[in-house]
């Protein structure tokens, strides 16, 4: 039935989108006045200035289409995507005859903000335009139509054409502020290679930092800490490391934006420390692991939370 | 191009948009002063890169409203035209916006308020001066959006070509041209009449104009000049190229020694003169056009005039119908003043009968005559009685003795005798006065007469120039005004350098169609250009309505089969010309995804990025050569790292390779 609907839609869609611009509306008053002021008196000077403006008029339909004619697109999608934060798209675009001026690229029925801008190129090269996107909405992202415009020849009016181009992009939830820190009960030493004996790190001396509230004593270096008058802690080449195993909190179907924005700053804050974290959906479960490979796994199960594959 | 230069580029454009359309209603003359000086600084202020009123929105709007309603008190009070008073309005608004911050909105609005000034400058002129400031204004307010439209909504400093750009533009602005005056010829009229005429004094001001004086003082400079004052056309039309017909304007019959006055006296002002109660068969109707050169009005017309009737005033504010005023024998006139005039006037070949009573007015000599004038006037004549006879040998004898000059120096205390007995050279105004004298002292009443001579077919009318401007004799014989021109004939009519005349005829020429085809176009003319275009005349005979007008049928048509043939070529051209030359990158990215269709893969997805990511996931064996061949086809498509065709040849062997393995039973 949904096929029908967009098989439908689609041949019912009109083949190019005309809108008028703020200046092209002032165009059309004026040109309207001219011609009102041209039948009252009769004045051939009047006609002819408003032959020149219905002139600029068809011709802007003219060469727009010209413009729009025999182009393709396609996007090359970012790798990564957050909701709330800017994102390149690209769109690689090609024309078969002619030279495309003044395009304007961007996603047509999206919740995706921003626009790719050609100012122009020829048949003979292809075209990468990057846009700056924005979006608020977290999840897999569906796009199925790229509207090109161009406000070619006078920018009097913006004639858009509507590609047929289905991706799916994973939006990841927004970086936003995690309230709550996981306890200490909720984690627990791996050390390093998973060796308790490694608990406080291993390999050489990498630097020496103030000692934290809550961090371990035992990584106190106690002579520089004398001299210094602080305390001081070690760092090592490879530091010690916590496991961690959190879920993601989907009682309350109202609160399950703020929970994956909560667990997603989480994750990467705890990640970013160094430290193993194993995540788990309603759906999904993630052993512990550390590394940008894990938390962009557990980014991933983050943004399907609530949507079904 | 970098950003800086494609604004300055495009702000230059915009200001000359903005100076054609303040020319096209500064060139009527029309225009206060102060109007065309405000504007002229704000446009070289800007067109320099000053904006003084960047920032001073709100004090310049003020000052701006302050100055409308000067002119709204000025219009109100009928110190100023509505119109003229509108486009002043309409040049300050775009003289302000000229010098206010450069960006995309002002720029809008610079060429909307040019746009309102060219309406303005239609309602107020006709001249092709127009066409021209039209034809600047078009071009340069295309190229200004254009440039601004490629810009787009976020202007980035990275260099642009604009050859293409340009050319693609030009191109637009060439159609926009083209198609306006198609719209122009084939957009309904929806009324029968044409617009008022209007004329406006120009920059130029009066050239000639006939005087209600004749002074021997008066230097010979008007007959070099080439500037057309009068336009007329003849019915029934001579068909000659050029006239050599007298247009007496104004007689005198008044002569001090220096100069020569009428004695007329006016009478009531009418709608239509007749001079004559003579009934004449043949009539020569002459429609006049005296221009705003022309600065005069004395009406002329062929001899002998029979009547003058639909006279018409032009002026900036529209045209009206004016009265006539005769002053006895010395002059008709145009009762009011205006601009510019139109009238008919009939004349036919009857003689001009002359009245008695006029004899001796005609006869008077001044008291400071020098006597050798009467002597001589003896001399020439010598035994002939007959008065006929006597003025023919004084005519001949002033023409094959003395010479025409124009550089006759400093001004003699009796120029007439300067004339006749030292220099002996003069221009037209001396050997009409000499014989006018010179018959006198024989006792033949005479006058003398100002007006033109000559004329100069241009289309279907006669130009009649400045320097055409002629005097002549009358002298009053047997019961009438018989012509006597003493000036050698080469130097009856003006004398202007040939090049400028030339010139002033071409332009004439070109101005003629101008009126005939765009001023005066009206609603039968268009129905007769669609019924040409639509209905061609069988077997190639046109009919006899049409016949008259075969140039015009046919050439339109001709034309836009051309239009349309060119264009075909040209399309056609392009068409097998133009191939979509593809980066190796795309093709390398093509080989590849058709090598996965040939082993019947399918995929979710159609980008290279998505498909590698998914035979990863599926851990199949090509997955590792798809990954290699869509880093290299990032690498080279987007980073500019080369990638040779051995290279390209060995990734896809080897994903051939990998996708045979698979295909192999295990």
């Amino acid at each position: 039935m949904s096929s029908f609907t967009d098989r439908f839609l689609k041949n019912a869609r009109a083949p190019r989108h005309l809108s008028i611009t703020r200046v092209g509306k002032i165009f059309l008053v004026v040109t309207l006045g001219i011609g009102l002021g041209a039948l009252n008196t009769g004045n051939n000077l009047l006609y002819l200035v408003l032959g020149f403006l219905l002139s600029v008029i068809v011709l802007s339909g003219v060469l727009s289409e010209r413009v729009l004619r025999d182009l393709s697109v396609r996007r090359l999608l970012p790798s990564t995507a957050r909701a709330g934060e800017t994102f390149r798209l690209r769109y690689e675009i090609r024309k078969q005859n002619g030279t495309a001026f003044a395009l304007k690229i961007s996603e047509h029925k999206s919740t995706l903000n921003g626009f790719g801008w050609v100012p122009h190129f020829d048949s003979k090269e292809e075209f990468v335009a990057s846009s700056n996107m924005s979006t608020d909405v977290r999840g897999p992202l569906e796009m199925k139509f790229i509207e090109v415009s161009t406000f070619f020849p006078f920018g009097l009016f913006e004639k858009s054409r509507i590609f047929d181009v289905s991706d799916m992009m994973l939006i990841w939830p927004k970086r936003g502020f995690s309230c709550e820190a996981p306890t200490e009960s909720s984690a627990q030493h791996a050390g390093v290679n998973g060796m308790a004996r490694f608990r406080d790190g291993a390999g050489d001396l990498a630097g020496l930092r103030p000692l934290r509230v809550g961090e371990d004593a035992r990584r106190v270096h106690w002579k520089k800490s004398a001299s210094a008058q602080t305390l001081l802690r070690t760092e090592r080449e490879r530091d010690d490391r916590k496991q961690f195993r959190l879920a993601l909190d989907e009682s309350n179907p109202l609160n399950l934006e703020r929970s994956c924005e909560e667990s997603a700053t989480l994750c990467e804050s705890l990640i970013e420390q160094g430290h193993e974290v194993g995540f788990s959906t309603s759906t999904a479960v993630m052993q512990p692991a550390a590394g940008a490979a894990a938390l962009k796994k557990i980014l991933d199960m983050l943004a399907w939370a609530g949507f079904s594959k | 191009m970098i950003l800086a230069a494609r604004q300055k580029l495009r702000l230059r454009f915009r200001d000359l948009a903005a100076l054609s359309s303040f020319v096209a209603v500064a060139i009527t003359g029309v225009m206060p002063i102060w109007t065309t000086v405000i504007f002229s600084v704000a446009f070289l202020l800007s067109f320099f890169g000053k904006r003084p009123l960047s920032g001073q929105r709100v004090w310049s709007v003020i000052l701006l409203l302050g100055i409308a309603a000067v002119l709204f008190f000025l219009a109100f009070r009928g110190g100023l035209d509505l119109i003229i008073a509108a486009v002043s309005f309409a040049s300050l608004v775009t003289a302000h916006r000229l010098l206010a911050e450069p960006d995309a909105a002002t720029a809008h609005q610079v060429l909307l308020s040019s746009l309102l000034l060219v309406s303005g400058a239609a309602a107020l002129s006709g001249e092709i001066w127009y066409a021209v400031c039209l034809f600047f204004f078009g071009v340069f307010a295309c190229l200004s959006l254009g440039l601004m439209a490629v810009e787009g909504p976020v202007e980035r400093d990275e260099p642009m070509p604009m050859r293409p750009v340009f050319r693609q533009i030009s191109f637009g602005v060439f159609l926009a041209l083209v198609g306006g005056i198609a719209f122009f010829f084939l957009f309904p009229r929806l009324s029968w009449n044409v617009a008022a005429r209007r004329a406006t004094p120009g920059l130029l001001g009066g050239t000639t104009g006939l005087s209600d004086r004749v002074s021997l003082a008066g230097g010979g400079s008007l007959k070099t000049s080439a500037r057309v004052v009068l336009r007329v056309a003849l019915e029934p039309d001579p068909r000659i190229e050029s006239l050599d017909f007298y247009w007496p304007g104004r007689r005198f019959s008044l002569f001090d020694g220096k100069e020569w006055k009428g004695n007329g006296e006016a009478q009531r002002v009418e709608y239509a003169v007749t001079t004559t109660t003579q009934i004449a068969r043949k009539q020569l109707t002459q429609r006049f056009e005296l221009l705003p050169a022309y600065d005069a009005r004395t009406m002329v017309a062929l001899e002998t005039v029979i009547s003058f009737r639909n006279a018409v005033g032009l002026s900036a504010a529209g045209s009206r119908n004016i009265g006539i005023q005769r002053v006895t024998d010395e002059e008709v006139r145009l009762a009011e003043d205006a601009t510019a005039y139109s009238y008919t006037a009939a004349s036919a070949e009857i003689p001009l009968l002359a009245n008695e009573e006029e004899r001796a007015l005609n006869l008077e000599l001044p008291n400071t005559l020098d006597p050798r004038v009467a002597q001589l006037a003896s001399q020439i004549v010598g035994t002939e009685t007959d008065a006929l006879k006597k003025a023919q040998r004084l005519e001949r004898w002033l023409k094959e003795n003395l010479s025409y000059s124009l550089d006759l120096g400093e001004q003699p205390i009796d120029p007439l005798a300067e004339f006749l007995f030292v220099s002996k050279q003069g221009h037209c105004e001396h050997f009409a006065t000499a014989l006018a004298v010179l018959m006198r002292s024989q006792q033949i009443p005479s006058r003398v007469v100002g007006g033109f001579f000559g004329g100069q077919r241009v289309s279907e009318k006669y130009a009649i120039r400045a320097g055409d401007a002629h005097a002549w004799v009358e002298a009053h014989l047997d019961g009438q005004w018989i012509r006597f021109d003493a000036t050698p004939e080469s130097f009856r009519s003006g004398t202007p350098g040939q090049l400028m005349a030339a010139l002033v005829s071409l332009w004439e020429a070109i101005e003629d169609r101008w009126r005939r085809n765009v001023v005066d176009f009206s609603i039968v003319d268009q129905a007769d250009f669609v019924k040409s275009l639509i209905r061609p005349p069988k077997n190639g005979v046109p009919d006899e309505q049409s016949s008259a007008r075969t140039s015009f049928d046919v050439t339109p048509r001709k034309i836009i089969y051309a239009l349309v043939l060119v264009g075909l070529g040209w399309w056609l051209r392009k068409r097998l010309k133009k191939k979509i030359k593809k980066h190796p990158a795309t093709l390398f990215h093509d080989a590849v995804i058709s090598k996965l269709q040939q082993h019947q893969m399918t995929f979710a997805h159609t980008g290279i990025e998505e498909i590698s990511n998914e035979l990863n996931q599926r851990q199949l064996p090509s997955a590792p050569i798809v990954s290699r061949a869509t880093r290299r086809y990032l690498e080279n498509r987007f980073s500019n790292i080369p990638m040779n065709q051995e290279e390209s040849a060995a990734l896809l062997k080897s994903l051939d390779d990998a996708l045979q393995t698979k295909s192999m039973p295990q």
